[in-house]
Parts: C-alpha cells; sequence; structure tokens
C-alpha cells in the first residue's frame, strides 16, 4: 500500500511539475466550458434577408414592415434587380430573398392569388428550412391580419385544423439546458482520456519505464498508481465543471447528484481504460495523442450531441452502440432535464457499463503482456 | 546557395522523421479518410421516423384520416392508441415517443361545426432544435390535410420557395468541406505542435542550436515537409467527398489549392507558436487540442451558425482560423466563388500565419 502511496506522489508531482499542466488541467476546462455553452444555440436568428418589393404598393410595403420588427431576420438589402440579389447570395452578404412581384396588389385585388417567392441559400440546410418556415408563419400571420382590410375579396374560412403545441421539460428551448450537460462530458473525457493516454508512453518514450519496472512495484501497483491519479482528477473536473453550469449557466438539475455521482464513475473507467489501452500500444506521445483524438472524435460526433443519434442512417446507429459516451451523454441529459432515476436508466447502464468492463480488462491485460 | 541548403537539411531530416514513424504516417493518412466517410454519413440535421404517439379519443372515421396523413408522411413513426391513458406523459419520460398528438373526443363533431379545430401536440423538448423542427414537420402534415380535406383558409396569395446551391437539402454538403476544415487544422497543429518541443524533450535540441543553422531557417524546416502531408490528406479528403458524397465542385481547383494552403500554412504556423511555447510534448499536444478541437467545432460555424451566437462569442469567432477556410472551402465547392469573392477570408489568414509565424520566431531566438 505504501508503495502506491509514493507512486501516487510521484505522479502527481509529474503531473503537476509544470504551470502549463495547472492550466490545462483547470484553466482551459473552465474557459471552454464559458465558450461552448455560449455558443451552442441552436436558435436561428439574425438570418440576412433581402426584400425585393417590385410591386411598390401600401400592401408590399407594410408586409416589408412585418419583418423589420423581429431579431429572426436582418434586412441587409432591398434590391429589386435579380442579378444583384442574385449575387448577394454568392457572396455570402444574403441568405435569403423574399421577391414581392409586381403588380402583387392589384392581382391581390382581383383574386388572382399571386404568388410571393421565397429564394434561400440552401447551403446550410438546416438554417434554410427552419428560415423559411419562419417567413411563412410571418406571412401566415400578415395575411390573418389583414384580412379586414382584403375582407371583400376573401373567401370565409372553413373547418381549419390547427395544432396546439406544448413543449415537455423544456418550456423555453432553452439551448444550453441541453447543451451543457453533453460538454461536461467531453470536457470529461478529453482530460481523463487524453491524460491517461499519454502517460505510459512518456515513460516509454524518455526511457523511464524501466526504472520504474526495476523497482519492487508489483504489476498491479504500477497500474493502480498509474490509474487512481487520473481517476482523482476525473472526479475533481466534474465537479468543478458542475458547479459552473449551475453557477453561470443556470442548469436546472432534476435529477439526483449521488446518482449522477456513481454513473460518473462508470463512466471514467471507460475513459480511463481506453487511455491505457492506447498507451500500451503506441510507442510514441505523438501517436497516442493522434489515436486518442480520433477516439474522441470518433466518440464526440457519434455521441448524439450535436446531431441527434436517431437522424443517422441505421447503419451508423449499430456503431454508435459501442460508444460509452453516447450513453454517458443520454444519462446525463436524462437526469438534468427529466430528472431521470437509476431505475429508468437500465438500457444505458447496462451497456454503459459491460463497455467499460471490456474496455478496462482489455486494457489492463495488455498493459501486463507489454510490460514484461 | 549556402542559406538554401541549410534549410533543406532542417527539411530533409524532419521528412527521415515522418518517413520512419510509420504508425503516426498511416494514422495521418488513413484517419481522416475514414473519419470523413463515417461522419459524412452520420451527420444529418433532417430528421426521419420521428416516433409519435397518437392518442385518440374521437375513433372516427375523420380522426382516423387525421391519423393517415400523419403516418404516410416520412417525418413520423406513428403508434396510436385508443383506450384510455392515465398518465400521457410517461411516453415522454421513457423516450418512447418524441411527440404526442391528442384528438379531443369531439374532434369529429368540431370537424362538422367549428372553424377552428384544436389538437394537442405534446413535444419531448430536452433537444430544442429537434423540437423546433418536429413543430415545423406537424404543421406541414396539418396542412396537407387541411388542404386534402377542402378546410383551408384560402390565403390571398401563395408563396414558392426556391432554394439554391442544394435543392434537396442534403445535410452532407454542408457538413463534408466542414469536416475537411476541422481535419486540416488539427491535423496540422498536432503535427508540428511537438516539432520543437520533442527536441526539447529529448535533448537533441542543443545538437541542432550548436549547428549553424539560423533559428529562422529551423522555423521554416520544419514547417515545410508538414505543408505537403497535410495537403495530401486534403487532396484525399476532397476526393472521397466528391466521390462518395457526390459534393460537387463549382469552383476552380487553382483557387482552391492555394487557399487550401494557405489554410494549412495557418495552422501549421499555430503548432509551431505552440510548439514554441509548452515545455513537454504531452503540454504541447494538449494545448494544440484545446485550441483546435472544440472551437473548430463550435465556433467556426462548421455546425451552429456565428450570426446566432452571442456579440461577445462572434468577436472570438474572428481569431478560429477554420471560420475563414469555411467559408472559402463550401464557398468554391458549392457556390463556385472565386478567388476575388474570397480575398477578405484570405487576407485574415495571411495576416494570421504570419502574425503566428513571427512570434514563433522571436519566441525560439529568445527561449531556445
Amino acid at each position: 500500500m505504501r508503495k502506491i502511496l509514493y507512486l501516487l506522489q510521484k505522479e502527481f508531482k509529474q503531473i503537476f511539475r509544470t504551470r502549463e499542466m495547472l492550466i490545462i488541467i483547470f484553466g482551459m476546462p473552465l474557459i471552454q466550458m464559458l465558450l461552448m455553452g455560449f455558443a451552442v444555440t441552436n436558435d436561428i436568428k439574425h438570418v440576412r434577408m433581402i426584400i425585393s418589393d417590385q410591386d411598390h404598393s401600401v400592401y408590399s410595403r407594410n408586409l416589408k414592415d412585418a419583418f423589420l420588427h423581429t431579431d429572426r431576420f436582418d434586412i441587409v438589402g432591398l434590391q429589386t434587380d435579380p442579378n444583384q440579389y442574385a449575387q448577394a447570395i454568392q457572396q455570402w452578404k444574403a441568405q435569403v430573398v423574399l421577391i414581392i412581384p409586381q403588380h402583387f396588389y392589384r392581382d391581390l385585388y382581383r383574386l388572382r392569388q399571386p404568388s410571393l417567392q421565397i429564394i434561400a441559400d440552401g447551403l446550410d440546410g438546416n438554417t434554410a428550412t427552419i428560415a423559411m418556415g419562419y417567413i411563412d408563419a410571418i406571412l401566415t400571420q400578415y395575411a390573418l391580419q389583414n384580412q379586414a382590410k382584403l375582407n371583400s375579396f376573401v373567401k370565409p374560412q372553413i373547418h381549419l385544423v390547427q395544432s396546439q403545441e406544448r413543449m415537455k421539460f423544456n418550456e423555453n428551448l432553452n439551448s444550453s439546458q441541453y447543451m451543457v450537460p453533453g460538454i461536461i462530458v467531453i470536457l470529461l473525457t478529453v482530460i481523463s482520456l487524453m491524460l491517461s493516454s499519454m502517460n505510459i508512453v512518456r515513460e516509454k518514450e524518455i526511457g523511464t519505464l524501466e526504472q520504474l519496472l526495476v523497482t519492487p512495484l508489483k504489476k498491479h501497483q504500477l497500474l493502480l498508481g498509474k490509474l487512481i491519479p487520473f481517476l482523482l482528477l476525473g472526479i475533481f473536473e466534474m465537479l468543478m465543471v458542475l458547479l459552473i453550469a449551475q453557477l453561470i449557466f443556470g442548469i436546472h438539475m432534476q435529477g439526483s447528484y449521488p446518482q449522477l455521482a456513481l454513473l460518473s464513475l462508470i463512466f471514467l473507467f471507460t475513459t480511463l481504460g481506453t487511455g491505457l489501452l492506447i498507451s500500451t500500444v503506441t510507442s510514441t506521445q505523438q501517436q497516442a495523442m493522434f489515436v486518442s483524438w480520433f477516439v474522441m472524435i470518433f466518440m464526440i460526433l457519434l455521441s448524439g450531441l450535436f446531431v441527434p443519434i436517431e437522424n443517422m442512417p441505421i447503419g451508423m446507429q449499430r456503431i454508435t452502440l459501442i460508444n460509452p459516451m453516447r450513453y454517458f451523454i443520454f444519462i446525463m441529459r436524462s437526469i438534468f432535464e427529466k430528472g431521470s432515476s437509476i431505475t429508468d436508466l437500465w438500457n444505458a447502464i447496462i451497456p454503459m457499463f459491460s463497455l467499460g468492463t471490456l474496455i478496462f480488462i482489455t486494457s489492463v491485460f495488455s498493459f501486463q503482456k507489454r510490460i514484461k | 546557395m549556402n542559406l538554401n541548403s541549410r534549410v533543406f537539411a532542417v527539411m530533409k531530416k524532419e521528412f527521415i522523421h515522418i518517413l520512419n514513424d510509420k504508425m503516426t504516417l498511416m494514422i495521418v493518412i488513413m484517419l481522416p479518410i475514414l473519419q470523413l466517410i463515417i461522419f459524412g454519413y452520420a451527420l444529418n440535421m433532417e430528421i426521419q421516423h420521428i416516433d409519435m404517439q397518437v392518442i385518440d379519443y374521437d375513433r372516427t372515421i375523420s380522426s382516423n384520416s387525421l391519423i393517415d396523413e400523419f403516418s404516410h408522411s416520412s417525418y413520423f413513426h406513428v403508434e396510436s392508441n385508443t383506450s384510455f391513458i392515465s398518465n400521457i406523459e410517461r411516453y415522454l419520460y421513457s423516450g418512447k415517443a418524441k411527440a404526442i398528438l391528442i384528438i379531443p373526443k369531439d374532434f369529429s363533431e368540431m370537424l362538422k361545426r367549428d372553424s377552428q379545430i384544436s389538437v394537442q401536440l405534446l413535444i419531448d423538448a430536452s433537444d430544442p432544435n429537434s423540437a423546433n423542427l418536429i413543430k415545423i414537420y406537424c404543421q406541414a402534415v396539418l396542412s396537407k390535410y387541411n388542404i386534402k380535406h377542402g378546410n383551408i383558409y384560402t390565403m390571398p396569395f401563395t408563396v414558392s420557395h426556391s432554394v439554391w446551391y442544394n435543392p434537396d437539402l442534403k445535410s452532407s454538403y454542408f457538413f463534408v468541406p466542414g469536416i475537411l476544415a476541422m481535419l486540416l487544422v488539427m491535423i496540422s497543429a498536432l503535427l508540428t505542435s511537438i516539432a520543437i518541443t520533442r527536441e526539447k524533450e529529448l535533448g537533441t535540441m542543443e545538437q541542432i542550436l550548436v549547428s549553424p543553422i539560423r533559428s529562422w531557417e529551423i522555423i521554416i524546416g520544419k514547417v515545410v515537409p508538414y505543408i505537403l502531408l497535410a495537403f495530401i490528406d486534403a487532396c484525399l479528403v476532397l476526393l472521397v467527398g466528391m466521390l462518395l458524397f457526390h459534393i460537387p465542385f463549382q469552383g476552380s481547383v487553382l483557387d482552391c489549392t492555394i487557399l487550401t494552403l494557405l489554410y494549412i500554412i495557418t495552422a501549421l504556423s499555430l503548432g509551431i507558436l505552440i510548439s514554441t511555447i509548452a515545455q513537454t510534448q504531452q503540454t504541447a499536444l494538449m494545448f494544440a487540442l484545446a485550441i483546435t478541437l472544440l472551437p473548430t467545432i463550435m465556433l467556426s460555424g462548421f455546425i451552429f451558425p456565428i450570426r446566432s451566437m452571442p456579440l461577445l462569442l462572434q468577436a472570438v469567432s474572428y481569431i478560429v482560423p477554420a471560420k475563414y477556410y469555411l467559408m472559402i472551402i463550401r464557398g468554391i465547392m458549392i457556390k463556385g466563388n472565386s478567388l476575388s469573392e474570397l480575398y477578405v477570408q484570405a487576407i485574415f489568414l495571411l495576416v494570421m500565419s504570419v502574425g503566428m509565424l513571427s512570434i514563433a520566431w522571436k519566441r525560439f531566438k529568445t527561449h531556445v
């Protein structure tokens, strides 16, 4: 036991030897959390819009005004020449164009049902879909509001089925409520996986591993000494970012903290195990870094953090089943937003635990084999 | 002549390093392609087959035809339930349904009598973006139903939509160029971030310093070989992207090459700068990762539109090189932009590279 303590002492000294490391472990997650927490808004706002009014009537002018008082759209131009607004889209100056055709009001008055045209830059499909949805909504509302003025020539409405939406769990559609728990998982993974993956390989590269091996330390002691520091760091990291989430982002925690802590520990075993595995199979720190980078990007983008897993093709969805982060992000979000308890989450906990055990055992075996 | 040969000597040494470490070389070439393939397929913002639970208290032909309208759309995967349910919300808690449609008891009667009939829609809003899309899809299905059954309120005008560049609104048009931007900056920065630190840590730096090589020659010699490596990566990723995901290439290859090289140089300069600051390889790699991974994913416009962010973050995004390259590569490939339309972005990248390289050179002279 005492031997392990000595080793722990050595590891901690090594970790905190440089000021840079302190910045990486404590400063970076803090800054990233702040940046990312505010950046991830799924709201589409300030879409640059051109209104091309070729009608110049009272009606079209009022229609234009309906777009002025919303932060969804910024009116950036009133070009009427098709070449000009085409160029504006081409040069990234506008994303949508609303075209009010000539004689719009006259045709409206003669019940000819004139057509408005929306042109959207489809490069960012998500933004385009949502922006066009907003425009349609504003137009419909405008038509309804001005019904009185046009009453003489509008058919009466009949039996319209509408939906009354109620948003459950996150009434205000607050993005950070959804994203921050996920970002916590990423920061936790970066620190625990990266640091542990470079640890043993570093001793190999610099040549100090042999010195360690000739000491009277047993293999399992060596292993524990290499893992415990990162486990402790991971736990500390988790506490820190949780605190920020509460204090700065005001994230509501609906579930229980002890359960969260327990599940985080299970998740930490999967990341530490992965780190250890990478560390034993690579031979330079750079290799370790590249491999863990790949593993991390894979884990992050296939975790459902940014893009819901249900949107992926079936084959991809199957691949995500071997991604421990997928389960933990689901667990974090459920606990934070829905207040789910362990009993609700078995579906995610069992695969995460099995994956963790599998990875961990593999890494321990590989460690013992390499170190002989 | 003399000068050239010294730079070339450093370059040659660096090349030998690269070729010696087969594993890193393989990782650098293979991983980007693998990642592109996985993410090109995986990243998809369009939602399909949303699990929807319908609770039909009316149970008439009218309510059935409304349910049919939902089950026939590709957006929803409908399960309907006609028995009385005490706790409807448990469907949302368990995640079995993302949306619940509740058709009231007297739906068919209201349909004959009232001018506006409401059906209730409960949406799991824990993912706000999906919730928004689900709402839009629902409204689309309802208006289709209304039109079909002549329930429509005749709008005095119609609205036609046309989508340019990407008429099918494919996510891959948006994401594949984005993945290229992310891969290039990360590979480049990670590769060079240890270029100098490694020599410090392994103790070979002193050997270089006692040789007649000048500091800027070391910096240049260490950057150039990686330009080639990263450029090979860029070509491979672009090729796979175009073949596999049918991303168009509207612009000029020459413009694309010039600007891609510029972006690679910017990313490599960032790596070199980190390399002159960090003491150990471990910290260098962690710095490089922290500076490139999340900011590139989140602050560059890769996934989240920059204009929707708070102003302060919009300001921060100006120092993320990927922001400029994203506009460049998306512009060239999909919009057919030319260099003359993208010179602002190019200037930003150029200024950044020169700035970072000169700071790296200064630091190298004074600190090493």
